[in-house]
């Protein structure tokens, strides 16, 4: 199981302020759990419990107090930097704010190319590969000269997935991917998610507090609250949990 | 709504106007330092009869040496921009550098480059350069480089800050999960975001250069083989022409100084100005 997945082990993370009198603040403690290729784990919880904080880390974009972040059995901070960029190459985030995942001042053609350009791609075969991935997310090139703000939530979000399918990763964690679109466009990109996972076996970390969301994606849940785990299980024991917190309005949101 | 929207549109054309104006009184001032070889009627150093009125052929009259007021004039155009740009391009590409790897790697380095930028901000910055020219021989390029290297830490505050607000913009940590560099993320996708502030902040600083400059000189301290138009008012008020009220001697290099301070913070604010009606109406 390790070869096939991303495993967090024990990750604790504390933040420090002020350069003489170290005061500390601890956003996670002790969070263990595992993406495996082609399942989707459901992250859950109220804001501010550090959910986004622990994507970071497993991104590699913060180091964890303590604890190790396994990427198919490597321990990505106890290698050097340039063999940890080669690890977490496997790894890729969508994010929230879809219109804000790309770069304002950028066309979506710049945007894209950019990207083809860093995984050495020449302009022919990566202009081939980008409309092809842009027709595999159901937009045409017509969206080429446009800026982000010149398209809607849910075009910026399906730029936003092509260009991470450029990259071929294989663990994609999203980051509340639906919450700034509207219904029927949530539809839509949770039908491509479910696709795209098919097709290239995509491990999942969906990071969420829509609970239905979250019960219909995935295949197990985690419920974090204030920086530690208070269950683990698959989705039907979650369903279980969350009917009894609900009595208990131990979560504090439907 | 609509109506609301009209008045904003309104706003921005009113704003786009000054901006023109700006831009065209400097683009004037920079037509002048360019073309003052050609333009002026007089060599500026050729000493004709002292303190004549303007008339026909002084068309500002000349000063205590004979030199002939407009020629300096045109010719001062040149050394005062000179001064300003040059400073305002080490004050700009010091404070950008600075602020951006402050604002974008934090941390201790933050905390060091900040440390440095509060001292150079509690240094009282004309006293100094009184001293340091008193010390040294005043010379217009030392004048320059001594305002670039003092006129940064503005800047670099501004751009630190903004740098910081977008640093963990999603597009940035997205493009940083992509596997892009340092260099690129700052070069690509930081600089293009925060030019709104930087290009203003640099008119700004190019204004507030000329106008050190000018009172550097005015007290004396400039570069005397210069003619800048700090000099020619300082000049204008050792020699007497502020007592014996030959306001064509002191009045011209003053407005001057004027105009093109104002030409610049004209065209600083409206371009502040319309970032923020751009921001606001999206």
């Amino acid at each position: 199981m390790l070869l096939i997945s991303v495993v967090v082990d024990c990750v604790s993370k504390s933040y420090s302020y002020g350069l003489f009198s170290k005061r500390y603040d601890k956003i996670l403690s002790d969070i263990s759990l595992e993406i495996t290729k082609g399942k989707t784990v459901g992250l859950i919880g109220p804001s501010g419990v550090g959910k986004t904080t622990l994507a970071k880390i497993i991104m590699g974009l913060e180091k964890p107090t303590s604890g190790k972040i396994l990427i198919e059995g490597t321990d990505i901070w106890h290698i050097s930097s340039e063999d940890r960029n080669i690890s977490l190459k496997k790894i890729k985030m969508v994010f929230q704010d879809s219109q804000g995942s790309l770069n304002p001042k950028k066309t979506i053609k710049q945007s894209l190319y950019e990207t083809a350009n860093l995984m050495g791609l020449d302009v022919f075969k990566g202009e081939s590969l980008i409309l092809e991935l842009l027709d595999r997310v159901g937009l045409s090139s017509d969206i080429f000269c446009r800026y982000p703000h010149q398209i809607s939530g849910g075009q910026n979000q399906r730029v936003a997935l092509a260009r991470i399918l450029l990259v071929k990763p294989e663990y994609v964690i999203l980051d509340e991917p639906t919450s700034a679109l509207d219904i029927a466009v949530q539809a839509q990109i949770l039908e491509l998610l479910n696709n795209l996972q098919k097709e290239n076996n995509f491990g999942y970390l969906l990071i969420s507090h829509n609970i239905p969301l979250i019960e219909f994606m995935s295949d197990k849940v985690v419920v974090l609250d204030k920086g530690s785990i208070i269950f683990q299980g698959d989705t039907k024991e979650f369903t279980k949990f969350n009917s009894l917190k609900n009595k208990n309005n131990f979560i504090g949101y439907k | 709504m609509t109506h609301h929207i009209e008045e904003l549109k309104k706003y921005a054309i009113s704003k786009l106007n000054l901006n023109a104006i700006g831009i065209t009184i400097f683009l004037l001032f920079l037509f002048i330092a360019i073309a003052a070889g050609i333009i002026s009627p007089y060599n500026p150093w050729i000493r004709f009869e002292p303190y004549i009125p303007p008339n026909s052929s002084h068309f500002l009259g000349t000063n205590d040496m004979g030199n002939d007021i407009l020629s300096e004039l045109l010719f001062g155009a040149r050394v005062s921009l000179i001064v300003g740009f040059g400073a305002s391009i080490i004050a700009t590409v010091l404070g950008v550098i600075i602020g951006i790897v402050s604002g974008y790697y934090r941390g201790m380095m933050d905390e060091i480059l900040m440390a440095i930028t509060d001292i150079y901000l509690m240094i009282p910055r004309i006293p100094l350069i009184i001293i340091l020219a008193a010390l040294m021989r005043p010379n217009f390029w030392l004048i320059m480089l001594l305002i670039g290297f003092l006129w940064w830490p503005t800047t670099a505050r501004v751009v630190r800050s903004s740098t910081m607000q977008i640093r963990d913009a999603s597009f940035i940590l997205s493009v940083k999960s992509l596997g892009f560099s340092d260099k690129h993320i700052i070069l690509s996708e930081i600089l293009p975001n925060i030019n709104h502030v930087i290009i203003p902040k640099f008119m700004l600083t190019i204004a507030s250069a000329m106008f050190s400059e000018a009172s550097i000189s005015f007290l004396g301290l400039g570069d005397p083989t210069m003619k800048s138009w700090g000099m020619m008012l300082n000049f204008a008020f050792m020699k007497g022409g502020l007592i014996n009220e030959m306001w064509w001697w002191y009045l011209p290099p003053g407005l001057c100084i004027v105009a093109v301070v104002f030409s610049l913070m004209l065209i600083g604010f409206s371009l502040e100005e319309k970032e923020n009606i751009v921001l606001g109406l999206e």
